[in-house]
């Protein structure tokens, strides 16, 4: 094993590791601190896979944006206080989740379905080796390719030839404006009395839920503790 | 005397050198005991500039104001920061009971370690260099987004009123003044051709075929912005609202004491050091110098600039929050922007290889007649904004002034009926 | 190029465990007598009242997606600048109308009055 590969395994366990916190904490705010380490652990695969360029702007765009907008918007909600612990779709979005997680396995993993040339689908296993530029039974051609030297000035004038990435390039920008447009939009002032109007029925949202979930929560003979540490969540 | 030009170098190959043979069957193990050693000095460099700078600071500083400064501790207070380490040691640290533990104590590591990564690409001396990575400023710019995590993890930690408020506007701060400062280092990028910080260094030495003109006077707006929304980076007076004590006492590092304030100190001071290096290294040429040794040279421009950030902060009064918005998006940002533009073009139409001049057209110029052009297209942006800026405020005191007096005279009507 | 990074890998690693060190030699230097004052949270002198998680402004989230906005556009630029002596003028020209679609979003922004601090 090269360190390479112990690095790859290191870096792979950090952020599955800190993706699991942040999907299964209740704690908002943790576990956007969690989704910065996933992001740095990424950002170390690029750096593996030779693109320092990448690596550096993950940390850029997500460490130093993405992420500091997500902690804004989480300071933007109610308080923690208020937060019902449990979503009740976490249920079918992890089976979702899990179901796309196998078919990626099956399709790219180390135990992965291959069609053959007669058109059987058969499992190939960690040990059947292909052609280097097969990935997973497709054929990928960036597959083991080297990085050229000059990634940087290749990948600059890429974006700007009209053959390659010029339009993706441009549509970025009225993308982005547009984002900002509506971000606005809905940021507007709003009247006072809309407010409060809005307020009121959060708060009655909010106590029924609250009443709803406490027979199950309390046991009959401490109901008092039971509404404090439901609320303490 | 080569030996003195290259002595930093002849220093690290020599250990390194013995490092390798001693450990010589593994190179691997070799390797990464070199570049252990190679941080820890860097580290230690770093950590003791910083002790050296707080007492610096504080004597200029109180040169300025026409005070003393620390003069008790040793011969001319020299002590000072030897008798601050120990108690920073030694005082009690308290952690308010109410705090997300794991997150308040970690908080002032994240932002050490991330100051200290710096220094991983700051070149020294020819050879004498971290790393030398090809995104070497992109880097720099990317790992300060570092300290920003750390300083909402200090606001939130700490579960405080005052600690959140002051990280949230330190942080709308930081993100604000890293725009200019982005677009800026793309300038030089843009006149360099590489992001490499060795690179930046060559494109301003002079050798064959080469002026070796310094890029702070083919591009003195940009180096006049990156030096702004540097201070305003490092949260440095007169951009150190956080320590409105009126408003938010000390901001996000209120509830830290002992050495986690130290480390949130140590990386202020770090920071801004670094910033102090890169400016040196982007504008004035970084190690190359004539006579001196190259790290003589980087040394004292580092100096020179970290003595503009004492004297701006001994010099003018803290600004209001909404001020440092405004000339921050509503001034420097724009203006960069334009300022980016024109270079852009400036630099297809007037190139310097005559390849670039057959294949894409534009008029053959010698590099110090692009600088000049440079000169004066960045001083022209530079005094129309400011113009325009001028105007602007004109028009904002009158609007002001109206106001005030139409309200005076409907007061008097009022009064009188 | 991998390489280039270790160096970086190597002084994170580095700097973690110097400061955590310089944090733990305090720890067991520095006097520990806690008492619920010294532990309460500090305003000056006065009791906490409510919960520390105010609603904050959401100004700061337009100021954080205009930062997002510029920092795109930077992350585009800088290869863009790298390669800029091997580029066309149709190529700047169009780097150029990039960055103005850019520009015209800060001064609507500007213009709704995102960027005023009141």
């Amino acid at each position: 094993m090269t360190i390479q590969q112990l690095i790859f395994i290191a870096l792979a366990i950090l952020v599955i590791g800190s993706a699991l916190f942040v999907v299964t904490t209740s704690n908002l705010f943790r576990g956007a601190l969690m989704l910065i380490v996933a992001f740095f652990g990424i950002a170390g695969f690029y750096v593996l896979l030779d693109n320092g360029l990448f690596a550096v702007a993950q940390v850029m765009i997500y460490i130093g944006a993405i992420s500091i907008l997500i902690i804004f918007s989480v300071m933007l909600t109610r308080g923690m206080q208020a937060m019902i612990p449990r979503n009740a779709q976490a249920g079918s979005v992890a089976i979702a989740a899990g179901l796309l997680f196998l078919i990626l396995l099956l399709a790219f993993g180390p135990f992965r379905l291959v069609v053959d040339l007669s058109g059987v689908p058969v499992l190939a296993t960690l040990f059947r080796t292909e052609s280097p530029r097969v990935l997973g039974g497709l054929p990928w051609s960036f597959a083991n390719r080297e990085v050229p030297e000059t990634y940087i000035a290749d990948f600059g004038r890429a974006l700007v030839d009209l053959n390659q990435f010029l339009l993706p390039f441009l549509l970025v920008a009225f993308l982005v404006d547009a984002v900002l447009a509506g971000a606005i939009y809905i940021a507007r002032q709003r009247k006072p009395a809309e407010v409060i109007a809005e307020r009121e029925a959060i708060a009655k949202e909010e106590a029924e839920e609250i009443a709803a979930l406490q027979p199950q929560a309390a046991s009959p003979a401490l109901p008092q503790s039971a509404v404090a540490s439901t609320a303490e969540h | 005397m080569d030996a003195i030009t290259n002595l930093l170098k002849i220093i690290s190959d020599f250990v390194a050198e013995l490092i390798r043979s001693v450990l010589g069957f593994s190179p691997l193990l070799a390797e990464l005991v070199v570049m252990g050693l190679a941080a820890v000095v860097l580290i230690t460099f770093a950590a003791l500039s910083f002790m050296g700078l707080t007492y610096v600071e504080r004597k200029v500083v109180a040169r300025i104001q026409d005070r003393l400064g620390p003069n008790q501790a040793g011969p001319f207070g020299l002590l000072q920061p030897l008798a601050d380490g120990i108690k920073m040691f030694t005082k009690e640290d308290t952690t308010p009971a109410t705090a997300d533990r794991w997150v308040y104590n970690l908080a002032p590591l994240v932002i050490a370690v991330f100051a200290l990564a710096t220094y991983a690409v700051i070149p020294f001396a020819p050879g004498v260099v971290g790393t030398n990575l090809n995104v070497g400023v992109f880097y720099v710019l990317a790992i300060g987004s570092g300290s920003i995590v750390a300083i909402l993890m200090a606001g939130w930690g700490s579960n405080n009123k005052y600690a959140l408020l002051g990280a949230f506007r330190t942080v709308a701060q930081l993100i604000g003044y890293e725009v200019p400062m982005l677009l800026n280092v793309l300038t030089v990028v843009l006149v360099t051709g590489s992001m490499s910080l060795i690179d930046i260094i060559n494109h301003q030495t002079l050798a064959e075929g080469n002026p070796g003109i310094p890029h702070i006077l083919m591009l003195p707006l940009p180096a006049l912005v990156f030096l702004i929304s540097g201070i305003a980076e490092t949260a440095r007076s007169p951009f150190d609202l956080l320590e409105a004590e009126s408003e938010i006492v000390a901001g996000f590092h209120t509830e830290y004491s002992g050495m986690k304030f130290a480390l949130f100190f140590l990386g202020e001071y770090v920071n801004a050091l670094a910033v102090a290096f890169i400016f040196s290294t982007l504008f004035l040429g970084g190690y190359a110098g004539p006579i001196l040794p190259p790290y003589v040279w980087i040394l004292l421009k580092a100096a020179l600039v970290f003595f503009v950030f004492m004297w701006l902060r001994g010099t003018l009064p803290r600004v209001r929050i909404d001020q440092m918005h405004a000339l921050n998006w509503k001034f420097l940002v724009p203006m960069s922007t334009v300022n980016l533009v024109l270079v852009m073009l400036v630099l297809k139409l007037f190139p310097t290889s005559e390849a670039a001049a057959q294949t894409f057209g534009g008029i053959l110029v010698t590099p110090w007649v692009q600088a000049l052009i440079l000169l004066a297209v960045n001083l022209a942006v530079l005094f129309v904004s400011l113009a325009l800026a001028a105007r602007a405020a004109r028009r904002f005191r009158q609007a002001e002034e109206e106001m005030i007096m139409r309200r005076r005279s409907a007061n008097l009507a009022t009064a009188r009926a | 190029m991998r390489t280039d990074f270790a160096f970086v890998g190597v002084m994170i690693v580095a700097a973690a465990l110097l400061m955590g060190v310089t944090l733990l030699a305090a720890a067991l230097l520095r006097p520990k007598k806690p008492n619920p004052a010294k532990l309460s949270t500090y305003e000056c002198g006065m009791e906490t009242v409510g919960d520390t998680w105010v609603q904050f402004r959401v100004s700061y989230y337009i100021l954080a997606l205009v930062f997002v906005l510029f920092d795109i556009e930077a992350i585009l630029l800088f290869p863009i600048a790298v390669a800029f002596n091997a580029l066309p003028l149709f190529a700047v020209l169009n780097v150029t109308l990039f960055i103005l679609v850019l520009l015209a979003a800060l001064l609507y922004a500007w213009r709704k009055g995102a960027l005023d601090w009141e």
